[in-house]
């Protein structure tokens, strides 16, 4: 009950300041989506895999698939990135269980392989760098885009031990890699579409010539 | 070989009166190549629709995942789906574009009243479709949008709970009203499209295709009985069809392969999100291709007669599509084409084309006070088009068809 009414409050907020602002109860950073960079999308995984995915898992992905897609070597990918002991071709799903993850955190955090298409990646680029301290709150910690947020500032550590031009790319690099595995065929996509529209565009173009031909006919 | 054939099933007789030398008329215009467009995009929904149905898991459990495992580890999964959702919309803007034609031309009247009736049944089975359909991958908004759309039956006086209780199978949205309307999307829906479609085109191909101007060619025939005002389908309606499906395909191969969701239209962002029971999303909002309906149905917040305003708007909402069967009937003018009908007609016809417009927006929208009344007053605008077309079309000045078509 408890839980169904901090929800509640969730979403009368979010709905609130849905009308007025982009991103909670600001206007979402300017932010623009790049995964044409491996290097920038590796570096992403890494921090998902160190400091997100003890709790959210990415349970439609596969860990090989990612490998392959980022170009990382899979014997130096298995021994630095899968924990659980995990085989390369199983689903990115984590230990934490459901009644545990209640009982400690007073929430299942949410699996975050699509929420890059749930969300705008500038949401969750803006999200990541928006929090702040309120000793109101159980972890002493809020967030402008996410009000009263049950997720603690778990990039804490990181943000403070650096500059904040360093924060703004393990975000950027962060958010381009969910930006990838929410839909990991779109460079693959994107690629074989070029050539398509250049058949197709070959293809109206006979197309055309031939009615023009037979229409000539006519008259 | 083919003799033998034709003696016993007369094929190239079959073929060359519906294909090859089907008499079209001469002046046929770029409104005549929807229909041909949509056969090519309904086979094209029944081919990634069958592959998509070998890997998709119809239960409440792995629906979700199914279509996610399509989308990651299918080989070309993602192609399939993205061809077959983009597809859906493509579907609903050629059937506008098609019906708009048949009114704007006067397609329906007489002696093609059955021939509009037929592609008014496939339009109705393709809300149907498209409805079942956006359902399966149930996500967030495939569930709550059938709860709304199967709750609005609750709203018939009397019988209506348990008639939303006998179609869900449940008492709310659930496992198994998914796996019945997979049933419907594949099997049930689509043979009846089919056939629709079949006889749609059938019984054009017997009676003949009306054109722009709306002159019966069939007055003027040569000694072979062929109409002077015709060209043969192979090769000068062929060679047409196939350059306008080259531009179709550029248009919808962009979207498929550069802006696969389109924005949020053809996959909506909360839809990736799985179905949950417990949460209501924000906004409810239905597929933009019912969208005009569904502003109808908000529109409407008074109660009458005893009557609660759900169920009139329910009423309002689905006499919104069915009122289109009555066209045939509704008009009375003595041309067909809205080029030669009066300005009565043009008025309606414009107020109709914008009403179905500005009630899409209106359906997407989250609406406020001002909105609502906008709703109003283009939900009449819309109804006034159908209904006062009996009197309009009679007292306008019609312009004289002429014998022939004009070259």
């Amino acid at each position: 009950m408890k839980l169904l009414s901090i929800l509640l409050l969730f979403f009368t907020f979010n709905s609130f300041a849905a009308d007025e602002y982009s991103c909670g109860s600001i206007e979402c950073d300017e932010f623009k989506v790049n995964i044409s960079n491996n290097a920038d999308l590796q570096n992403g995984l890494s921090t998902y895999m160190n400091y997100c995915y003890g709790c959210h898992s990415l349970q439609y992905s596969r860990y090989k698939r990612v490998a392959d897609d980022l170009e990382i070597p899979i014997d130096l990918y298995v021994n630095n990135l899968i924990y659980d002991g995990s085989k390369p071709g199983e689903l990115m799903k984590i230990s934490l269980s459901k009644e545990d993850a209640v009982n400690w955190l007073g929430a299942y955090p949410p699996d975050l392989t699509l929420e890059a298409r749930v969300r705008k990646p500038e949401w969750i680029y803006t999200y990541l760098r928006s929090y702040y301290s309120d000793s109101s709150r159980p972890y002493g910690v809020n967030n402008l885009v996410y009000k009263n947020v049950s997720m603690p500032h778990v990039l804490e550590d990181l943000q403070s031990s650096m500059t904040e031009n360093e924060y703004n790319k393990v975000i950027s690099d962060l958010t381009n890699f969910l930006v990838y595995v929410s839909d990991p065929s779109s460079r693959e996509r994107k690629q074989m579409g070029v050539y398509v529209l250049l058949f197709l565009l070959l293809f109206t173009s006979f197309a055309f010539l031939l009615y023009r031909e037979y229409k000539k006919e006519l008259k | 070989m083919l003799q033998w054939i034709n003696s016993r099933f007369p094929i190239t007789d079959l073929v060359e009166r519906h294909l090859s030398k089907y008499p079209a008329p001469t002046n046929l215009n770029f409104w005549y190549l929807f229909g041909f467009l949509l056969i090519i995009v309904l086979v094209m929904q029944i081919l990634t629709g069958l592959w998509l149905m070998m890997n998709y898991t119809n239960t409440a459990e792995e629906a979700f995942s199914s279509v996610e495992y399509i989308m990651r580890d299918v080989e070309y999964g993602w192609l399939l789906r993205y061809l077959h959702a983009a597809g859906a919309s493509a579907f609903f803007v050629l059937i506008y574009l098609h019906m708009f034609r048949g009114m704007m031309y006067g397609s329906y009247q007489k002696p093609r009243e059955l021939i509009w009736l037929g592609g008014w049944v496939t339009y109705v089975l393709l809300c149907a479709e498209g409805f079942t359909g956006y359902v399966l991958p149930w996500g967030q908004m495939s569930f709550w949008a059938a709860q709304v759309i199967i709750s609005l039956l609750g709203s018939i006086p009397l019988v209506g709970e348990d008639l939303a209780t006998w179609v869900r199978g449940d008492y709310l949205i659930s496992g198994i009203t998914l796996s019945r309307l997979f049933a419907f999307h594949v099997v049930l829906l689509p043979i009846m499209l089919i056939a629709v479609v079949f006889f749609h085109i059938l019984a054009l191909h017997e009676i003949g295709s009306n054109n722009p101007d709306g002159i019966d060619i069939k007055k003027h025939v040569d000694d072979d009985g062929v109409p002077l005002d015709s060209k043969p389908f192979y090769p000068y309606d062929i060679t047409h069809d196939v350059y306008a499906l080259g531009v179709f395909l550029l248009f919808f191969c962009a979207i498929v392969f550069f802006f696969p969701g389109g924005g949020g239209y053809i996959l909506e962002t909360v839809n990736f999100e799985p179905a949950n029971p417990l949460s209501t999303p924000e906004h409810i909002v239905p597929s933009w291709y019912y969208t005009p309906y569904y502003a109808m149905l908000r529109a409407v917040d008074f109660s009458l007669f005893g009557l609660t305003a759900k169920f009139l708007g329910f009423v309002t909402m689905a006499a919104g599509i069915a009122i289109f069967a009555a066209l045939p009937w509704l008009d009375r003018s003595p041309v067909k084409s809205i080029r030669y009908k009066g300005v009565f007609s043009k008025i309606f016809l414009a107020g109709f084309v914008v009403s179905f417009f500005v009630l899409g927006y209106l359906g997407l929208v989250p609406p406020t006070e001002i909105k609502n009344i906008l709703a109003k007053v283009f939900t009449i605008i819309y109804f006034s088009y159908f209904l006062l077309m009996p009197i309009y079309t009679r007292l306008e000045k019609c312009k004289p068809v002429p014998e022939r078509v004009p070259t």
